[in-house]
This record gives C-alpha cells, structure tokens and sequence, in this order.
C-alpha cells in the first residue's frame, strides 16, 4: 500500500460525504435502497441511522486491521466485518427497538451488500489511520442519512401530504412520487438540485463516469 | 470504479509461508468476529425473545378482543415417534395427555403449577421431554400449539398457529377462531414473501378476507383472479380499527357475495398457500380438539 498521506481536515471529511461526495446524489451509490425505503421519513431516517453506525464501526475496523491482512485478502475481510456489524446492529434492533425492528429489519440484512460501506473501505481506511477514517465514515453516513432523509421528506409529503406519518396537507398532491417509480424521479431531481448548486458554486459538472451500484 | 491497488499486478504467486500468514490473518478475524457476534447474541437473545412474546399475546388479545382482565393459556402439541408407533402428547394447563393417534389415552399426568404458568416455551418442552420417556430424543418432537383466550373461566375463543410453504419459505400465521369455529381473523406472523407482491398477504385486504367465515364456507373456499370489488375492500379495510363483532355485524350481507378470497395481483402462489394453510390449520384444529377437549 502507498505510504499513508496526512488525512484532510475533520470538517473537509465530514462535509465531503455530505455534499461534494454525498453518496446517494454524487456518487450514485447504493441507489436501490434509497428507492426501496424512502416512502416515508421515518423510514429513510432509520435505515439511515443504520447505515451510519455500521460505515462508522467498518471504516474505524478496517483501518485498525489494515496492517494485519494482507492486501490480497482486503475484499473478503472488509466483507467480513461488513457482515459482523450488520449481524450485530441486526440483534440489538431486534432485542431493543423491536417497533423500528418490525419496519426495518427487511433492510437491515441488505446493509451487508452496500457499495457506499465497502468502497470508503477501500478508498479511505486502507490508507488512513483510525481517527480519520471516523471521521471520514461519519461524514459519509450523514450524508446517507440526510440524504434518504431529504427522499424520505419528499415523497411522504408530495405522495401521502404528510410528514413522519402525521398529514400536514389535506390531500395527496402527487401520488406518484411515493410509488417505486416516483423514487427515480425523487433520487433525480434531488441530484439535479446538488448539480445546480455545485454550477452556481463554481465547480464543473461531474463526469459521467460512475453508473449506479447495487 | 477504479481500483486503487494497482500494486497486485505482475507478482510472483504467494510462497507457502506467505499463504500460511493469508489465512492466519483471516482465521484471526473470523474468530474475533465469532467472539463478538457470540456475546452480542447471548445478551440480546433473552430481550428478543420477550419482545417476541409480547408481540404474540398483543396479537392474540387484538385478534379475540380479548379484556384486560382475559387470560391466555397455550396448549403446545408434540410427536412421539418410535419404532412405526406414533403418539400425540398434547401439554395443556391442567394435564400432560399422551395418546394413541385414535384418541385413545395412554396416559395423563397433572401438570405442576410453575410448569403451566411459565411463559417460557423451552421450560415446558424440557418439562415434557423428563415425563415422557424416549430413547432417542429426536423421536419426541415440538408439532405445534394454539392459545385458548378464558374470560374468567369460560374460553372466549382460540388462537391457533399454523405455517404454510410460501412462494419462498415458510409463512408463519395465527388464526382466531370462536367455539363454532367461524374465523374471527388472522395475522401473518413470520414470513419472506417479496415486498410489493407476495409481503401484501399481511395488508388487510387479503387477511380479513378469511374473517367471518365458518368451517364449512372455508372448507368450499378457493382462490379467485378476480379484481377485488372496492366496496368490499372498502369493508375489509375497516376490520382492526373496528372488533370483530361489531364488524362482522355491519358487513353482513357482503360475505355471501364475496364467497372466494381474491388473490393479490401478481401473487397468486402466495394467495393460494395462505388459502391453503387456513383450510388445513381450521380442519386439523377441529380434529385435535375433539381429542383435547376433554384436557382443558
């Protein structure tokens, strides 16, 4: 592996996952879930949280095992410890928050195969030491949870006129949008929304190289 | 994506040493990994099985609309086989019967107070495993069990649980039903069906379907592709929010109209198995209490 690099300032990690590398609108990954779950806030804010503690626990883990394992094994290994804190967020849910449990569990298992877990992973940990790659893993859960949460928001309130299940609006001003279809037209018109704010910011368009992943 | 090791490339294959050290390092993971999903599962293990039961006796009070004041008593059925012999043993509150697949008793034994007050399902079968003597133990096995919801002292009717082979796997689901044996509702405990197509069997509109109906329309009962009449479902929607009772009152005449169950759209495998398992779960329970009656 190439030497370690000084990691970036905590509030260009934190903000990065946020918004110049938010998962969900940037980087187009882990699109599936954010379609499947995101029909109301409450939902898009747990699995959200869900994700955040287990990229938190794997970025933190693979950074602390990097030196042990052999570059060769990285893949299987960062899936390993994928899979030990799905397993383990999975039982704490199911003993602890059984209602949330009941809502989410379906899509607590589904964590194991997210790309966004595995690729900070490999991108940040393996060159980077524990108390950035909190950092980094933290930033890029909030910028998941935010941004299921902002999908969530959307479409519970313009498909069902309500937020966290409570009506705000006497009707269901488009229905659509909280049907799976709406959920491409949330994910890109939300994207498009952070596309606009980069150009006026002064970035240029990202290429459109990275496609969607699981 | 691109891929930031490119250093892989062109190297000689791994020496035996080297290899010996790629699996010490995974083996040193997978035993931490063992060791912490271990304990996690030894302390979380008892909360999840309490949350589980609460989660049980909610159902059944809801589905019996049962009062605050009801109790519930579990009736657990087991299977002894040796040799080409079967046997039933049937655990209730008052009396551990085993008998012959006739009905004919074997024998019967009083059940000790904290055996039939416990909750807990792992003392009773250890309880019944000591009375009853088998050489193998894999030859008396768990069959299945149903919940009698008493008002005082007189049953104010009977949860009983079945399963039944899904699109996938197994669907886990209780079924209420009165001492005519009219179903008075059901609820899909456990199941693996897909989300949008077969997980609707727990949506109201499929499950209150089976509501109301007695043993023999559910004997004659099959599955049609027809679209679900609005009116109807309307009338489904409402059975939850509304006791059976009061429900079953107002709705009336819609049952005669709607004689089948109407099957989800683009689920009709799943449909026809929660059909089927309602029909097998009401027939056998009916036999079996006809022999466990007297026991209760």
């Amino acid at each position: 592996m190439s030497a370690n690099r000084p990691p970036p300032p905590i509030s260009t990690m934190l903000m990065r996952g946020l918004f110049e590398e938010n998962p969900i609108f940037r980087l187009a990954l882990s699109l599936c879930p954010a379609v499947a779950v995101t029909t109301s806030v409450k939902n898009g804010l747990m699995l959200g949280c869900a994700v955040l503690v287990v990229q938190v626990l794997s970025s933190m883990s693979g950074s602390l095992v990097k030196h042990v394992i052999n570059p060769k094994i990285r893949i299987p290994v960062f899936t390993l410890i994928i899979a030990i804190w799905v397993s383990a967020m999975d039982m704490i849910l199911a003993a602890y928050f059984a209602d949330i449990y009941q809502q989410v569990g379906l899509y607590v298992k589904l964590i194991v195969a997210f790309a966004i877990i595995i690729s900070r992973m490999e991108l940040f940990s393996m060159k980077h030491s524990v108390v950035p790659s909190f950092w980094d893993g933290l930033g890029m859960g909030l910028g998941f949870l935010v941004g299921l949460v902002l999908a969530g928001a959307f479409r519970e309130l313009l498909g069902n006129g309500s937020i966290f299940g409570i009506a705000v609006l006497p009707f269901k001003p488009l229905l659509l949008v909280v049907l799976p279809a709406g959920g491409f037209f949330t994910i890109g018109l939300i994207m498009a929304l952070f596309n606009w704010v980069d150009v006026k910011r002064g970035h240029k368009l990202p290429s459109g190289g990275g496609g969607a992943h699981g | 994506m691109t891929c930031v090791s490119g250093k892989v490339v062109n190297q000689a294959p791994p020496s035996a040493r080297e290899m010996m050290v790629i699996a010490a390092g995974l083996a040193v993971v997978c035993l931490f990994a063992a060791i912490i999903l271990g304990s996690l599962y030894f302390v979380t293990q008892p909360a999840k099985e309490h949350n589980l039961h609460a989660r049980e006796e909610t159902m059944i009070r809801g589905l019996l609309g049962l009062s605050a004041q009801a109790r519930i008593q579990e009736v657990r059925r087991y299977l002894k086989s040796e040799g080409k012999e079967l046997q039933v043993i049937y655990l209730t509150n008052k009396k551990l019967a085993q008998l012959e697949l006739d009905g004919k008793e074997v024998s019967a034994v009083a059940v000790p107070d904290d055996v039939a007050a416990t909750s807990s399902a792992e003392l009773k079968d250890e309880w019944v495993k000591k009375q009853i003597k088998v050489g193998n133990p894999e030859h008396l096995k768990y069959a299945g069990r149903f919940f009698i919801g008493m008002e005082g002292t007189q049953p104010a009717g009977y949860v009983v649980e079945g399963v039944t082979l899904g699109f996938k796997n197994w669907v886990r689901f209780f079924m209420a039903i009165d001492s005519t044996y009219t179903i008075q509702g059901v609820e899909i405990i456990e199941h693996e069906e897909d989300p949008g197509l077969g997980a609707e069997i727990v949506q109201r509109y499929f499950k209150n379907q089976f509501a109301g109906r007695s043993l023999a329309d559910i004997e004659k009962i099959s599955v049609t592709k027809d679209p679900l009449p609005a009116e109807w479902q309307a009338a489904l929607e409402q059975l939850g929010d509304m006791p059976f009772r009061p429900w079953a009152e107002k709705y009336r005449e819609m049952l005669p109209k709607n004689p089948n169950i109407h099957a989800i759209t683009g689920s009709t495998i799943s449909s026809v198995a929660v059909t089927t398992g309602i029909k097998t779960a009401l027939a056998n329970f009916r036999k079996r209490m006809n022999i466990v009656g007297s026991y209760l």
